[in-house]
């Protein structure tokens, strides 16, 4: 399959200490990329090198053909993030905040407007679009938050944690929602803590601890590193790779 | 440079948008200023200046018709006649009840209708030299008119030397009311209305507040990563800093329309004699408090931080500005303090043109002096946005 993203020795510091260090690996194009990790591990920092936000100490990435370091604004029109956190305007419908993002990524009002209803469809929200955020379900949000990141057509998503706190039925949907960009051709990188989502979804997995990753694989592959394939959960080879001590 | 425009009036649109939905907001901004503006309006009205006539005392050692056609005439011209002893008058005059009193001699009317020679005494404390002419000025009206009679009676008795004048029956024919013809004319003085100075004062002060609460607004975009959202779709630091100004602005140019529309038709406010020049010092004042609030966002790591200090300088810069009292009645010390202050230069731009009929370039170092205070505060957010760690 073809190469993507390809990162190549990342590396960032924060007050001297090293948050991810020589991080490399490679997505490719049409694949759901897992990233696990302890808390701190630096998947969090790793994506924002990957989507532009931070800038590496060293090393670079290739998103598309464009280096992030180099240029930017090319690799912006081909990402979507959606951040861990709840990144919308919870004063404002569904609409208008992904008619508001739409539009400061480029679209025209009308075109983020038409954009925002195929999007509302997509996350199962064409109903309920011109509530406030407020209202909505903290699963319903989640959608939204997703959504966001859907309005400029991104090929390569980002989604951080993107089923935290919500109920299985929004969990599902959003499993559905991420099967289906896959089928659409969207390329998706993917953290997350839940194992057995990870082992449901992920095409490929890496693995990050203290700033590194310590192993790149699909999931059969890394569970038959650790004992038999079909026997071994997820949670095992992680806690395997990456000790059971407790982070903070 | 269209892209930067168009990304700071989206920001703005969505942030303006946001704003008209916070109902703490809206009560903030309009309602809370215009209660007290009413209230400090109607309180101080019960104390302004009486609306009495000015009190003219008078010491007179006789009782005669001369006399009473004298306090007559001063009351017709508008002045309430105080009639006292001269040791009355002299010791309220020590004791700074009142400032000079007028004292006709005896024998003044006996003069006056026989055709003699008289004065009237101007008596004054050495403080007060306004009063020692107001008072000159009532003797001298008076006696031009008591020197008619005098020499109406200097011509009877020169054609009818045998039979003196009869005082009663001169007066009598003499007769023209008023006796004087003295009009009191309060110059330099407009009707009295502490909107005046109220509403501006609570006007610059809720600008400000609501522009310095707005700094928590990029504080929490920042916290929820919105702020990381915008900027990873290419959206410039610049660009949003623009459109955080813009949108403070247009929230303060909000306040500034319905708080002087308010003030103009319900509190039958005056904007003085150049109304052009209080529309361009409230909209300067406006591009103040949004820079203000744009600095303070990227000055702090939280909202408590924002928030706290976003009251802390509103409450602190208000007084000292000169927003709960007009500051030309401030101590010097005080007027010296509220130039530190871009209340104090919006203030005082405010009193002289509603309260003592300033011109806009009266008004124009104040003016100058917003623009300064503006652009300070937009170049320190502009380099600390610039310079902070990435977001």
């Amino acid at each position: 399959m073809e190469t993507y993203l390809e990162a190549e020795g990342l590396t960032k510091y924060f007050d001297g200490v090293a948050a991810v260090e020589d991080v490399s690996f490679v997505i490719r194009r049409k694949e759901i990329f897992g990233l696990l990790g302890p808390n701190g591990a630096g998947k969090t920092t790793t994506i924002r090198m990957l989507s532009t936000v931070l800038a590496p100490d060293a090393g670079d990435v290739c998103v598309g053909g464009h280096s992030v370091v180099r240029e930017g604004d090319e690799v912006r029109k081909r990402i979507g993030i959606c951040p861990q956190e709840l990144a919308l305007y919870p004063e404002l419908s569904a609409v208008d905040n992904l008619v508001f993002f739409g539009r400061m990524a480029g679209l025209s009002g009308r075109e983020a407007t038409a954009r925002a209803r195929a999007v509302l469809a997509g996350v199962g929200l064409e109903a309920r679009g011109n509530e406030v955020v407020k209202k909505y379900s903290g699963g319903m949000q989640r959608r939204v938050n997703i959504g966001i990141a859907l309005m400029n057509r991104p090929e390569l998503l980002f989604l951080d944690e993107p089923t935290v706190g919500i109920d299985p039925q929004s969990r599902n949907h959003i499993f559905e929602t991420v099967l289906a960009l896959r089928a659409e051709g969207t390329t998706v990188l993917y953290t997350t803590h839940y194992m057995e989502e990870a082992d449901r979804l992920c095409d490929r997995i890496g693995v990050m601890d203290r700033g590194r990753i310590v192993a790149v694989d699909t999931p059969a592959e890394l569970k038959r590193q650790v004992g038999d394939p079909d026997q071994t959960t997820l949670e095992e080879v992680f806690l395997h790779l990456t000790g059971r001590s407790l982070r903070d | 440079m269209i892209t930067f425009f168009r990304h700071a009036f989206i920001l703005a649109a969505k942030d303006t948008r946001i704003f008209w939905r916070d109902r703490f907001g809206l009560v903030l901004a309009f309602l809370f200023p215009l209660l007290f503006a009413f209230a400090f309006s109607h309180a101080l009205e019960d104390g302004g200046p009486p609306a009495a006539a000015p009190r003219l005392t008078v010491v007179a050692h006789e009782q005669h018709g001369v006399l009473r056609e004298i306090w007559a005439g001063l009351a017709a011209s508008g002045w309430a006649v105080d009639e006292r002893t001269r040791q009355e008058a002299v010791d309220a005059v020590e004791n700074g009840e009142i400032e000079g009193f007028l004292l006709f001699p005896e024998g003044f009317s006996t003069s006056v209708t026989t055709g003699g020679e008289t004065r009237i005494h101007v008596v004054v404390s050495g403080n007060h030299p306004a009063a020692e002419a107001v008072l000159q000025g009532v003797a001298r009206a008076v006696g031009g008119r008591v020197e008619t009679l005098a020499l109406a009676a200097r011509a009877v008795g020169a054609l009818r030397p045998a039979r003196p004048p009869d005082a009663e029956a001169m007066l009598e024919a003499l007769r023209l009311p008023p006796l004087t013809s003295l009009e009191v004319t309060r110059t330099g003085q407009r009707r009295y209305n502490p909107a005046n100075f109220t509403l501006p004062g609570y006007l610059t002060m809720f600008v400000f507040f609501a522009a310095a609460l707005g700094a928590g607004a990029i504080v929490r975009e920042r916290q929820t990563r919105t702020l990381e959202r915008l900027m990873s779709t290419g959206v410039r630091a610049p660009s949003i800093l623009a459109g955080k100004f813009l949108s403070g602005a247009g929230r303060g140019v909000a306040q500034l329309a319905v708080l002087w529309t308010v003030g103009v038709l319900g509190l039958s406010m005056d904007l003085g004699a150049s109304p052009g020049a209080v529309v361009v010092v409230s909209l300067l004042f406006v591009l103040v408090s949004a820079a203000f609030g744009v600095m303070l966002a990227v000055m702090v790591d939280n909202l408590r931080s924002a928030a706290t200090i976003g009251v802390f300088a509103s409450l602190t810069l208000a007084p000292l500005g000169g927003c709960w009292w007009p500051l030309f009645i401030a101590p010097e010390w005080l007027q010296v303090l509220a130039r530190l202050t871009p209340h104090g230069w919006a203030n005082d731009a405010f009193n002289r043109l509603m309260l003592f009929g300033a011109s806009a370039s009266d008004v124009a170092p104040a003016m100058l002096a917003l623009v300064m205070f503006a652009s300070v505060f937009g170049a320190i957010a502009l380099l600390r946005f610039r310079f902070s760690p990435p977001i």
